[in-house]
């Protein structure tokens, strides 16, 4: 299953992918991205990859179920 | 350097000492600790993956994440490290430089007696107390083992002491996590297969390698039995660290440690959760985390939310500076609560929203926690906060009953 993730380490706010995925994503009150977590069914993954590649901070990825935290 | 860190280190035990044994004249050398506890047996990887499953044993570093799944998770072979993790990064706690500084044996044994059972060449040491850092390094020369130790020092700002920025460190990286969520099993020192785990969680080991299930099982829940060790701080007469049984109640602890008024309890640290009182609460997961085992009675005659905004106030000094929504959350949840100190409703309205929009969006658990630490003050103080909003305040000063480290420490 694929869902948007984001490395918070790199996210600078710009807000891209919430202009080019507005059902996905949207931007709390500092810019930051918040995510719907819905999972990106097969048909939009296209866009999705599109705006992962768009984010000028390589923060936004598209990934196949996390690995999980410790 | 904190007000706890000036007075000596007590240490008591309710019931039977296992972590604390022979440690009542002070730091065990290698012959008393091996009077103590007797030799560490030499385990195979099976062994221990089966007693860690037969008594559930989870790790004490606050997570509690279990030691079983930990070892299944690991290769079977090309381990890389076992890291003992000793930062010790939670203000409050005491308990694992403790161990570090008075029982270095104990641990040594779990750890190195863990890597030669996985087949990991090197064991290291990350700590941050000098004294723990002297300790072990003195205790090492006392004892020969089949893999290498290495101790190496680590900062003391609290998001240093998560796993992968205490692993990122050891690398000779900044102490901070990456943004990246990958399991330390899988890919951790150098991004190999690496166990890491807490100080206490080694020591647990090294008296459950002794003990043998049954032995270990004697005391404690049954669901998850043994002891563990807590650091009792604030308005008691006898802070410090208590070794009991799992599941004792709460309100036990406080008597023993001294708390004639107790007022809300916190339980497990900035990072934890406050409880409105002791009574009847046993310190048993999964409704009490006990996490890396901080308990701290507010007592009666300080301002709880004037002392919840001064930790709020550092946490966020505390944030790596990494993740927007963590400097900027937190940055606004500590005016939110200054505002809301002061009578201004539009500050808890804002809270109540900014702790929305905090927990999970870091690369580490460090907005999370404090998110969750706030939220239940919001809680638990209701009543003071109805009272600050009413009459600008609640009639107390705020004495410093939460110990804040100035600066860095």
């Amino acid at each position: 299953m694929n869902k948007l993730e984001i490395d918070w380490t790199r996210c600078d706010g710009h807000g891209l992918c919430a202009t080019l995925l507005p059902d996905d994503v949207v931007l709390d009150e500092w810019g930051f991205p918040v995510l719907r977590g819905r999972e990106i069914t097969r048909g939009e993954v296209t866009n999705a990859r599109r705006a992962v590649l768009a984010c000028p901070a390589l923060a936004l990825r598209l990934s196949r179920g996390v690995e999980g935290d410790l | 350097m904190t007000i706890l860190q000036e007075n000596p280190l007590q240490l008591r035990a309710i019931g039977q000492p296992r972590l604390l044994a022979g440690l009542k004249e002070g730091r065990a050398e290698l012959h008393r600790h091996l009077w103590t506890h007797g030799p560490m047996p030499q385990l195979s990887r099976e062994t221990y993956a089966e007693l860690a499953t037969a008594v559930g044993l989870r790790g004490r570093g606050g997570a509690a994440f279990p030691v079983a799944l930990k070892l299944a998770d690991l290769p079977s072979r090309g381990i890389e490290a076992v890291v003992v993790n000793g930062s010790e990064s939670e203000p409050l706690s005491r308990k694992d430089r403790l161990l570090l500084t008075l029982a270095p044996h104990l641990v040594l044994d779990g750890a190195t007696g863990l890597a030669q059972a996985l087949g990991a060449p090197q064991v290291l040491v990350a700590v941050h107390d000098a004294a723990a850092a002297s300790s072990i390094r003195a205790a090492l020369l006392e004892r020969q083992d089949a893999v290498d130790v290495q101790v190496a020092d680590t900062p003391g700002r609290f998001v240093a002491g998560e796993a992968r920025a205490v692993l990122s460190v050891l690398e000779g990286g900044l102490a901070v996590p990456p943004g990246r969520r990958v399991l330390p099993t899988r890919k951790g020192y150098h991004r190999r297969p690496t166990f890491l785990s807490n100080v206490e969680t080694f020591a647990q080991l090294a008296v459950l390698a002794r003990l043998g299930s049954r032995e270990f099982s004697s005391t404690g829940l049954s669901s998850e039995p043994g002891t563990h060790l807590l650091t009792v701080a604030g308005a008691v007469d006898r802070p410090g660290v208590i070794e009991t049984p799992t599941g004792i109640p709460l309100e036990t602890v406080l008597q023993f440690a001294g708390a004639p008024q107790t007022g809300a309890i916190l339980i497990g640290g900035y990072h934890g959760r406050w409880l409105p009182q002791a009574t009847g609460v046993q310190l048993s997961r999964p409704d009490v985390r006990v996490g890396a085992g901080i308990v701290l009675a507010l007592g009666t005659d300080t301002c709880p939310l004037g002392e919840v905004h001064r930790v709020a106030e550092w946490l966020a000094s505390q944030s790596a500076g990494q993740c927007g929504p963590c400097v900027f959350g937190l940055a606004a949840l500590v005016d939110d609560f200054g505002r809301l100190l002061n009578g201004d409703p539009a500050g808890w309205h804002d809270a109540q929203r900014h702790l929305g929009l905090v927990p999970g969006r870091g690369a580490c658990a460090h907005p999370d926690g404090s998110a969750r630490f706030l939220a239940s003050a919001l809680d638990v103080f209701g009543e003071d906060v109805r009272s600050h909003l009413g009459a600008g305040g609640c009639g107390r000063a705020v004495r410093g009953v939460l110990p804040v480290p100035g600066g860095a420490w």
